[in-house]
């Protein structure tokens, strides 16, 4: 009884290791494809053998049996690498797939499938590899892998300079000038100990306008001097050649370069521990709570005497800090690699390409990104939808590739960056690319536009079109994108998560999917603004500016009231009209602020009743029925309990049914 | 089954328990929903949940003023939190054979009688989609 307990207790354990076990394994597999390398073959046996284990400790016969026999497999393969090919792979992928299919059911307390098929297979290919057949020396070269490989062992380390750079004193941005200078060493080769560090060379703080970087470069010395000269008013003090490691008396700058340096050997690996992410969620939330009863407390001490009030909001800007310390903290510790996603990826693209007769070059950079976990969670679908349509709709079949006079092997690329506060997903394909005219001609003859949107829609809003529930190009019905998941829900499960989804596509030449996503999903900096007797609240990244005037002092373009803001002029419009609520009665006489946002189509001024002030809160994803509602971004609840909608500003409806200022 | 009796008016309508998790005292004012239509009253505030509440009889279609003196019925089901507004909220009783519907509605499933009153059971799913589409689905 004990012992069921206990296995009990470790089987969520076990199914979260068996699966990463299961997903290198095809990973590596498909690496392998490139090239076989005996590191590579070692590496799948050691993920089998792992996985055998696990499955031994836990009990489960058939698995551990079926993983047995696998290994026994790639223990063959292991001393005769040059009988690895397609058949063995795909035979390796097979048992993959078993095992997989057995922990899931182990997962779901349900039966393990039956294994017998592909273990009987498993065994006759072990035999037919016996190890007297005489193993060929080992010396298949290395083709180029699919996948972006782990970085290779550098061969010999570049010579490393010190870069000594002065700025000069009449220049009326010497923390610019710096700056600049440090971006195009970095262009030349990697940089070290930047004295004093980046962020104050930035600010100007360089004590005598000097400041030092090493740079790591293979450049001769006249390349460097000529990248500095290229910048205006910094002039080269000195360059000297520095060894490395260990740091040598020569290098003047030795005492302090000894101790900067955090890579130095013998540093203890940084120690990590397995969390369950429902826990996290929970520390989340509580963090999250946390900020909002501070914000509570801070409106009780509104009623206080005035010299306690002082007292009191002293202490809660403390506690306000601490607490925001501690949803940082969770934050932090809820950002994941989106390697979580694109690790999967290099098995599935193959798969899908044999299926489908494709041959592909999937490429995938930036995996190392960090995403909030939900985010990451939510991604997942999507991606792997869009990487099916990359390969089943857009790359052509290697014949027709052919004609056209492609390469015959397809490249997708997935790339992913972090931009300022978003992260930008993108799948790339050199395929046939997407037919504009024809996606508007099946959404017409399904009746989702009229023929006349048709002709007024833009090759950006057209292409859109696909991503419209019941809408595909794809000319039959594939086993693969036809069904299950569309380009519709791809863009339900971006925009849950707060992103946009854009595609661009040329005719012939390939399409690419943009996903742009928040970093993290929680906290938001507010102007809060009164519209009637509600409060909504506009995010600050948002909000170019805000305009006090009247009304009647707008001007009007084709019959549009606009404000003259900075240099230019922005449509201007009634929030209140905008979000159809009532506002407060005007007397367009009276100046009233206008809020200038930007919008997906452009800045528009949003005239409301008052501003309100800046707040931070903690955004709340909004359930159903008030996902529904358009237009908003989330709604946070303020200290004084009152729950404040967030709108969504860069999706604010048309022009053409928002009410300009003055028709309300 | 068990269900929950409550009154819009003087007519008396069922749900069943199981979708009911608590009855509270219908706040003074809500938060208005943008684009809402004229059933939705708005959002409250409930242990820091925010809760959307519709006012059952104008999603049902009756007339009658708008009342403020009420009970908000807090409904789960499909993981989502919605808020009734009713006038009253009478018990609860065992309901288990549920008559034809007197005219074809959504929202109803059907008629009852629990003792010597006429009660008209309501229909979970029908009333979810009804509520969506006064958030402005689609």
């Amino acid at each position: 009884m004990a012992a069921q307990w206990d296995t009990s207790r470790y089987l969520s354990l076990f199914v979260s290791e068996a699966t990463e076990h299961l997903d290198a394994l095809g990973k590596e597999l498909v690496r392998l494809e490139g090239g076989v390398t005996g590191e590579a073959i070692d590496s799948l046996f050691r993920h089998a053998h792992s996985v055998k284990g696990m499955a031994g400790s836990m009990g489960f016969e058939a698995t551990t049996s079926l993983g047995h026999r696998l290994e026994d497999l790639l223990d063959r393969v292991r001393s005769a690498p040059n009988r690895f090919d397609r058949a063995i792979a795909d035979l390796v992928l097979q048992a993959v797939d078993a095992l997989s299919s057995h922990v899931k059911a182990a997962a779901a307390g349900a039966p393990f499938p039956d294994a017998s098929a592909v273990i009987a297979q498993l065994e006759g290919v072990t035999r037919s590899l016996r190890p007297g057949a005489t193993p060929l020396p080992f010396s298949a070269p290395p083709a180029p892998p699919l996948v972006e490989s782990s970085p290779s062992t550098e061969p010999a380390q570049p010579p490393r300079w010190l870069v000594t750079l002065r700025v000069a004193t009449h220049s009326a941005q010497p923390g610019v000038r710096g700056f600049l200078a440090y971006k195009r060493l970095s262009s030349l080769g990697n940089l070290f100990r930047c004295e004093p560090p980046l962020d104050e060379v930035k600010s100007g703080k360089m004590p005598g306008n000097t400041f030092s970087v090493e740079l790591e470069s293979t450049e001769p010395e006249a390349v460097v001097q000529k990248t500095v000269s290229q910048v205006a008013d910094v002039e080269l003090v000195s360059l000297t050649r520095v060894t490395t490691p260990p740091p040598t008396p020569s290098a003047p700058t030795e005492e302090k370069a000894a101790e900067a340096d955090p890579r130095v050997v013998g540093q203890e690996p940084s120690r990590t521990i397995r969390v369950r992410t429902e826990l996290l969620d929970e520390f989340l939330d509580l963090a999250g709570e946390l900020l909002l009863a501070t914000a509570g407390v801070r409106e009780v001490g509104r009623s206080l005497h005035e010299e306690l009030r002082g007292q009191l909001n002293e202490s809660v800007d403390r506690l306000h800090g601490l607490v925001r310390g501690l949803h940082d903290k969770v934050m932090e510790a809820r950002m994941t690699p989106v390697s979580v996603i694109t690790d999967r990826l290099p098995r599935a693209a193959r798969d899908i390409a044999r299926r489908r007769g494709r041959e592909i070059e999937l490429i995938i950079s930036g995996s190392e990104v960090l995403l909030d976990r939900a985010i990451v969670d939510e991604l997942n679908d999507p991606v792997l939808h869009l990487l099916r349509n990359a390969i089943d709709h857009g790359v052509e079949p290697p014949e027709e590739r052919r004609m056209r006079g492609k390469p015959p092997r397809g490249t997708v690329k997935l790339s992913v960056r972090r931009a300022s506060d978003r992260v930008l997903f993108e799948v790339e394909d050199d395929g046939r690319g997407m037919d504009v005219e024809r996606l508007k001609a099946v959404a017409v003859e399904r009746g989702l536009i009229t023929a006349d949107q048709a002709r007024d829609l833009s090759e950006k809003e057209a292409l859109l079109l696909s991503a419209a529930p019941g809408l595909s190009t794809a000319s039959s019905v594939t086993d693969i994108s036809g069904r299950g998941v569309g380009m519709d829900a791809v863009k339900r499960a971006v925009e849950a998560v707060g992103g946009t989804l854009e595609i661009s596509s040329r005719r012939g030449q390939g399409t690419t999917f943009r996903l742009s996503l928040p970093l993290t999903v929680a906290m938001v900096n507010l102007l809060l603004v009164a519209v009637g007797d509600d409060v909504y609240g506009l995010p600050i990244a948002k909000v170019a500016g805000v305009v006090e005037t009247s009304r009647a002092a707008l001007s009007r373009s084709q019959d549009v009231p606009v404000l003259q803001f900075g240099a230019s002029v922005v449509p201007a419009r009634e929030l209140a009209a905008v979000l159809e609520v009532p506002g407060r009665p005007h007397d367009v006489t009276v100046p009233s602020p206008f809020v200038v946002v930007d919008t997906d189509e452009g800045r528009v001024a949003l005239a409301v009743d008052a501003l309100l002030g800046q707040e931070e809160v903690v955004l709340k994803a909004l359930a159903r029925p008030l996902d529904q509602v358009r237009g908003l971004a989330g709604v946070t609840v303020l200290g004084s309990g009152r729950p404040v909608f967030i709108l969504d500003v860069t999706r604010l409806e048309a022009p053409v049914r928002a009410a300009a200022v003055g028709d309300a | 089954m068990r269900h929950v009796l409550f009154r819009l008016e003087k007519d008396r309508y069922a749900l069943p328990l199981d979708a009911v998790r608590e009855v509270v005292v219908a706040p003074e004012r809500y938060t208005r929903v943008p684009h809402a239509g004229p059933a939705v009253k708005g959002v409250m505030t409930l242990r820091g949940r925010v809760v959307p509440v519709v006012d059952l009889a104008k999603l049902l279609g009756l007339g009658g003023e708008p009342g403020t003196v009420g009970k908000v019925v807090l409904l789960e089901f499909s993981r989502r939190d919605l808020g009734l507004f009713v006038s009253d909220v009478e018990g609860i009783e065992p309901i288990e054979k549920v008559g034809p519907q007197p005219r074809p509605s959504r929202l109803v499933r059907g008629l009852t009688r629990v003792g010597a009153l006429a009660v008209t059971v309501l229909d979970l799913e029908g009333l979810d989609s009804a509520v969506a589409a006064s958030f402005g689905n689609r």
